[in-house]
């Protein structure tokens, strides 16, 4: 009779200390370290386009331009986050003229806070000539960029043999913006 | 910081997996007629401590746990982090289930001699929480996109429900013959909040483009239906404590299910029983808001010099044309429509066998038939998802140790954990009944660890039928 009796205290006993369970060390503070780097790709512009698209009435087209308002950069997600932006451009030109692309970007109070320029040069016999222009933005181009409320865009014809409606090639333009972002722990 | 220690270490204690393996088939615990209404019936009659009846809390993760990210062991959190979410995909879920008796009671009738039949309720409150590990989009919070062109990013990987009822119940308990016993359950749901998101459908893609770079492609049906929750969060709302009152007391949305049950005594060594629990719905109609995306839209970028060659439009008018078109895509459109939400149904079955008579040495005699002290047996335990059913086995050991004790241990193996031991032991001392178990017992050595926790405690007032 006593070793049953004693039997379920030993069980009760056991039973207790495993209810006070045991713990390995813990740090929770690590949230603050929380950091995440994506990198987020977004086509931006295009354009594709046969040469007689710059004769306008049988006159040759100089320039064309247009503007884009611009409210991504108007986020408080972007301006604390992003932290690096790349535009990358590729042209394809089989015209026997060159283009050049300028980009301006404005500010709220249309302010010219920053401007690039790159070209597509001639082709020779219709070839098909690839050319690629990354504009990087950091630090003070980073702070132009995020205050950019416009976009103006001007393509322009380059000085040349004459365009005509039976003119052969075409011009392509592709572009991506590589957004970097830097998240850290503000949870 | 210390206090979500502590908390951490209250809800791991105070935690059981919906899968009450260890109280299941304990028949001298009143409330395991809540596992099997057709389960055998040990007392004549029998009352809960109200809100002490039953206590049962579960958290449980099938993927990592809070050790493998919060480990204080020099390697960076972010590392930790990623190592996680790399080793989960979008079927490790997390789940929390937690139930308070608010009362219960229940006693046997019938005609004087043997009373065949039995009769229990009560009313218990019920929080449910289970949320599956959205994978594709914490990948894409992560690393974005830039390293996953053509990965298709599901949104069905967003699947969550919680809801807290409260559920009044009636059970019947007959005894057939000395072999069969059934009985069944009648339950009346009253929600008081409800939010599921379990329909989700769509992708996001972006791939090599013909135009330009790539093609967004974004096919989006996303929705969020709540229940009971308007009324709390709405700016006007002056919910009360007397409002929570009387939505537990069939005050909110109503809803009907039953469960059913059986034992079989195929000698009395062998028994074999199963049950079905909570066959049941809800049907939301009072305080519903839901919310829906639905849309689709490929974005390959804006053509700002040829607009649209031909048409005329500006670049502006052009712009504003995309700007709508996300804006179709993402505007929330907010509904009242009703819904119905089914209850997590569950299955338990066992087979049972008991040995070893009591023996008194005074008189090495054996005791009344009946009176086997061990038993062992395998359990099944199922419960339904909105994804694939969970399941559970599990092998036991019983024994009455020595009057009014009674213990169990389990050995089980589930989405959780293939080596997860539980105790449970039943305490009757007069009529005072009190009963506490608890699971997961290999990783109480670092709680941390464990990928489910729980205990279970109660206390009853029982009336037994000449007990042994």
């Amino acid at each position: 009779m006593l070793k049953q009796k004693i039997k379920p205290y030993t069980l009760l006993i056991i039973f207790g200390f495993a209810l006070i369970s045991c713990t390995k060390d813990i740090d929770f503070n690590q949230v603050n370290d929380f950091k995440a780097t994506p990198v987020i790709e977004s086509s931006l512009i295009f354009l594709n386009e046969p040469a007689n698209q710059f004769i306008d009435d049988g006159v040759e087209i100089i320039s064309i331009q247009d503007s884009v308002e611009i409210d991504f950069f108007n986020n408080g997600f972007i301006q604390d986050n992003l932290i690096k932006t790349e535009f990358v451009f590729e042209t394809n030109n089989s015209i026997h003229r060159g283009f050049q692309v300028q980009v301006d970007f404005f500010n709220e109070s249309n302010q010219l806070v920053h401007q690039f320029i790159f070209n597509a040069i001639a082709s020779i016999d219709n070839i098909n000539v690839v050319e690629n222009h990354i504009e990087t933005f950091e630090d003070s181009e980073l702070v132009a960029l995020k205050s950019t409320r416009l976009m103006v865009f001007t393509l322009s014809v380059l000085s040349g043999n004459a365009i005509n409606e039976n003119t052969l090639g075409e011009i392509q333009l592709k572009s991506k913006g590589i957004f970097y972002l830097n998240i850290e722990r503000d949870l | 910081m210390k206090t979500i220690n502590i908390l951490i270490l209250f809800i791991s204690w105070f935690s059981f997996s919906q899968n009450k393996q260890i109280l299941y088939g304990f028949s001298e615990i009143p409330q395991s007629l809540l596992l099997n209404p057709g389960g055998e019936v040990k007392n004549d009659w029998y009352f809960g401590i109200p809100l002490l009846s039953h206590i049962h809390a579960n958290i449980g993760s099938s993927g990592s746990t809070v050790y493998d990210i919060f480990a204080d062991d020099g390697v960076d959190f972010n590392t930790k982090l990623r190592n996680a979410i790399n080793s989960m995909n979008s079927t490790d879920f997390m789940r929390i289930n937690q139930q308070l008796d608010i009362f219960s009671g229940g006693f046997a009738f019938g005609n004087t001699y043997e009373k065949k039949a039995y009769l229990s309720f009560g009313l218990y409150q019920e929080f449910n929480f289970l949320a599956y590990f959205p994978k594709d989009f914490a990948v894409l919070a992560l690393e974005g996109n830039q390293t996953n062109i053509n990965r298709i990013f599901n949104a069905n990987h967003f699947n969550a429900q919680t809801d807290i009822v409260s559920v009044f119940h009636v059970g019947y308990n007959k005894k057939v013959n000395d072999a069969f016993t059934f009985g069944f359950r009648g339950k009346i749901y009253s929600n008081i909040i409800n939010l599921s998101t379990t329909q989700n459908r769509g992708t996001f893609i972006t791939q090599v483009g013909e135009n330009n770079f790539y093609n967004h492609i974004f096919n989006l049906d996303l929705e969020l239906k709540t229940s009971g929750l308007a009324s709390l969060t709405g700016d006007d709302s002056d919910f009360e404590a007397k409002d929570l009152k009387k939505r537990i007391l069939f005050g909110g949305n109503l809803g009907l299910g039953f469960d059913v049950g059986f034992t079989y005594k195929y000698n009395d060594k062998w028994t074999f029983d199963a049950s079905l629990l909570d066959i049941g719905f809800i049907k939301h109609s009072k305080d519903v808001e839901n919310y829906k995306v639905d849309g689709a839209y490929t974005f390959e970028g804006i053509n700002p010099i040829f607009p649209n060659s031909g048409s005329g439009q500006t670049a502006d008018e052009y712009w504003s044309e995309i700007e709508e078109d996300f804006e179709d895509l993402f505007t929330v459109d907010t509904t009242a429509t009703k819904y119905t939400t089914w209850r997590p149904a569950k299955l338990n079955a066992s087979l049972n066998y008991a040995f070893g008579k009591k023996t008194e040495k005074e008189c090495n005699c054996l005791k009344e038939a009946g009176g086997y002290l061990n038993a062992v047996g395998m359990q099944l335990f199922a419960i339904s998802t909105p994804k694939q059913p969970q399941l559970a086995l599990t092998a036991y050991y019983y024994r009455r140790l020595i009057k009014g004790l009674r213990v169990k241990a389990t050995y089980t193996i589930d989405s959780y954990s293939f080596k997860n031991v539980g105790l449970g032991l039943s305490a009757h001392i007069g009529g005072a009944n009190f009963y506490v178990m608890a699971d997961n017992f290999l990783e109480y050595k670092n709680i941390y660890n464990a990928q489910s926790v729980s205990l279970q405690l109660g206390f009853n007032y029982i009336f037994n039928k000449n007990e042994d």
